[in-house]
């Protein structure tokens, strides 16, 4: 079975060949978009199996990111995990809102993000995805 | 200039009344009322430049009267009228908030005007300053916020690749420079949380902290918090212990601050105690006060100095470096600890010595019975029955995290707080974690027809969620009509609604058992 594809969309160069290093690490294809406008081409050129999204991004922010990615067929579909800098108070709820599977504050500790990503993709058992607790 | 005089003797006002209208004067017009309560109605609706007040009112004696008067018009300067013998409580009035006394039998009319106006000068200095300050600290809080945003990206990048390192994706690593990665790392935790702390107080300070308030369990959040800093401990050798007593209620808390409550003062306590050391967890019902648990955070450590336990829950506070303690953070930990607690409804105190600290915290018990009070005090119920209502949404393919399961719960009460009556119907607390499905239950005070209306409201608001059906949410209703409470004389309405509440926990019970056994 081939890698599975994700687009990573982060203005820090630093962080994005961060995110590269990991991921390749643990077995995942990545592709990069530094804007707004070049991800929805990046991700119309490479279909990702799922989008790594900054919030903070020249040329129109995440959320106007998850607006186009919602009006294209093929991408709204594409789970998108949200990482960011900003505030969670005044952004997580939005960014849920608009779509996005998950919203993570910067920096994101390494298995939380991988744990997010394994479960966005479906690839976890079933049993890790019942609730932690149950009641007695 | 407005003048309104709060006085009940009569020869007073006139003496007073006149010498505002002495030549000289000011225009001054004098609004008259003899006890407080008509003044206070007055100003609910009305302004005066200046209030003076007689501390020896009908219905409202010395400070009291200060205060109330203070609470209603903040904006207003306050001047008191006190007999010779009572300088030393217009002297309290003036910590009050008052901005002058006279004192009756002494007053001739050059003082009066000049106390009045003096008054009025002041207060408006007052008001400037205050605002003045408080835009300050409004900017200082943005450039805060907006300074904590900018630090995450570059901590990022720092975290990112001092993990690559130290997890060998960019070739081996020595035993030595494992150990140098180690100590970049977990100054990057610590400025992490530095800057958390930073947004965090900027919220407090705006009094936006959010709570969630639930029926938490104490005990599992001290679990999880002890398991957190279980690492820490055994890295510098300390022993850390938890005593719960046991059949302890819930506690009606915000699960996820409770647990940030906890760690806080752990970290502390952690980070104050030597090699070797003891830190002990307790939790109990509060002797003093039966609706309270106590919780208790002890150390065996260095204590805090005496002199800084007042300041110790302050903002920027620390605790004075002992040499071996190693940094201290930016001391706003407690800060925010407090805030929290007592957003609660709880408090927060310490007790310190030499051989050690001892944090002790209540938070309230949570009770049904408190909640449903004051609609059963609500005397006109449109009808006989009660009526619990149980809202379920079940995610066949489980939920995507634990996360976005509580976001889809917050959300989810928000619109089922609107299609509530707020006095007749009360939406219950998420009781714990209740297994598959996400369930809401709502005590409404209705029949069969009026829980048919409700029940079509319900599901009218949730059609509309497309997201949710989208996403394959199930989503059903039932109910079931428990016995009114007997409106009888010789039942006093805590024992009602105790009685209630106990019929309604034991529904949800059983409920819940039956619900866990169909699951397995």
């Amino acid at each position: 079975m081939s890698n599975k594809k994700i687009l990573i969309v982060e203005d820090d160069h630093d962080v994005r060949l961060g995110y590269h290093i990991r991921l390749k690490a643990n077995g995942y294809d990545t592709f990069f978009a530094a804007d707004s406008l070049s991800c929805i081409m990046e991700a119309r050129k490479h279909q990702p199996d799922l989008i790594i999204l900054d919030l903070g991004l020249p040329g129109g922010d995440g959320f106007v990111v998850m607006e186009r990615l919602k009006a294209n067929m093929y991408l709204s579909v594409v789970p998108v995990i949200v990482v960011t800098a900003r505030d969670p108070h005044s952004n997580r709820e939005r960014a849920l809102k608009a779509g996005a599977r998950a919203f993570l504050q910067k920096p994101v500790d390494n298995d939380e993000l991988l744990g997010v990503i394994r479960k966005c993709l479906g690839e976890t058992s079933e049993s890790n995805l019942q609730p932690e607790h149950k009641d007695a | 200039m407005h003048v309104l005089l709060i006085e009940d003797n009569p020869g007073d006002v006139r003496l007073l009344h006149q010498m505002l209208q002495e030549p000289g004067s000011l225009k001054a017009e004098l609004i008259h009322f003899g006890c407080l309560s008509d003044a206070l109605n007055h100003l609910s609706a009305a302004t005066a430049n200046v209030i003076l007040l007689d501390l020896g009112l009908p219905d409202a004696v010395g400070l009291a009267a200060v205060r109330q008067v203070h609470a209603i018009a903040p904006d207003i300067p306050l001047v008191v009228l006190t007999g010779l013998d009572d300088e030393a409580l217009a002297a309290e009035a003036l910590q009050e908030g008052a901005q002058d006394y006279l004192i009756k039998g002494q007053i001739e009319s050059h003082a009066l005007l000049r106390a009045l106006r003096y008054a009025i000068e002041r207060q408006r200095m007052q008001v400037e300053t205050d605002q003045v300050r408080k835009l300050q600290l409004q900017l200082k809080d943005e450039f805060l916020s907006h300074v904590s945003h900018e630090l995450r990206s570059p901590l990022t990048a720092i975290y990112q690749f001092g993990t690559i390192l130290s997890d060998e994706l960019a070739g081996a690593v020595s035993t030595d420079q494992r150990e140098c990665l180690q100590v970049i790392l977990r100054n990057v935790s610590q400025l992490q949380s530095m800057i958390g702390d930073l947004l965090e107080v900027t919220r407090a300070q705006e009094g936006k902290l959010s709570i969630d308030l639930q029926c938490t369990s104490v005990v599992d959040a001290i679990a999880y918090t002890i398991k957190t800093v279980q690492g820490t401990a055994k890295a510098k050798g300390i022993v850390l212990s938890f005593d719960a007593a046991s059949q302890l209620p819930f506690a009606y808390a915000d699960p996820t601050r409770l647990r940030q409550i906890l760690i806080i003062l752990l970290d502390n306590a952690l980070k104050f105690t030597d090699a070797e050391g003891l830190v002990t967890v307790r939790v109990q019902l509060f002797a003093k006060n039966p609706n309270l648990l106590l919780i208790e955070v002890e150390d065996n450590g260095c204590g805090i100095r005496a002199d800084s336990t007042e300041r110790i829950f302050e903002r920027l506070s620390q605790g004075t470096d002992n040499g071996q303690a190693g940094r201290k953070g930016l001391g706003l930990g407690l800060y925010i600890c407090k805030e929290l607690v007592e957003r609660h409804g709880g408090t927060i105190w310490v007790k310190t010595s030499p051989r050690g600290s001892l944090f002790s915290l209540t938070l309230p018990v949570f009770s049904l019975a408190h909640l449903l009070a004051p609609i059963l005090k609500n005397e006109e119920w449109p009808s006989d029955a009660v009526a619990l209502v149980t809202v379920e949404f079940r995610s066949p393919n489980g939920w995507p995290s634990r996360e976005i399961r509580e976001e889809f719960s917050r959300d989810t009460r928000g619109l089922l707080v609107r299609c509530l009556l707020p006095d007749l119907d009360v939406l219950l607390p998420r009781m714990a974690d209740n297994g598959v499905g996400e369930l809401f239950h709502i005590v409404a005070f209705a029949d069969q027809n009026g829980v048919a209306v409700l029940t079509k409201r319900i599901r009218e608001q949730f059609h509309r969620l497309k997201q949710a059906r989208d996403s394959g949410l199930t989503f059903s209703t039932s109910y079931k009509l428990l016995a009114r409470p007997t409106a009888n004389i010789s039942i006093s309405s805590e024992e009602l609604s105790a009685e209630m509440a106990s019929t309604i926990e034991g529904f949800i019970k059983l409920e819940g058992l039956a619900r866990a056994s169909s699951h397995e």
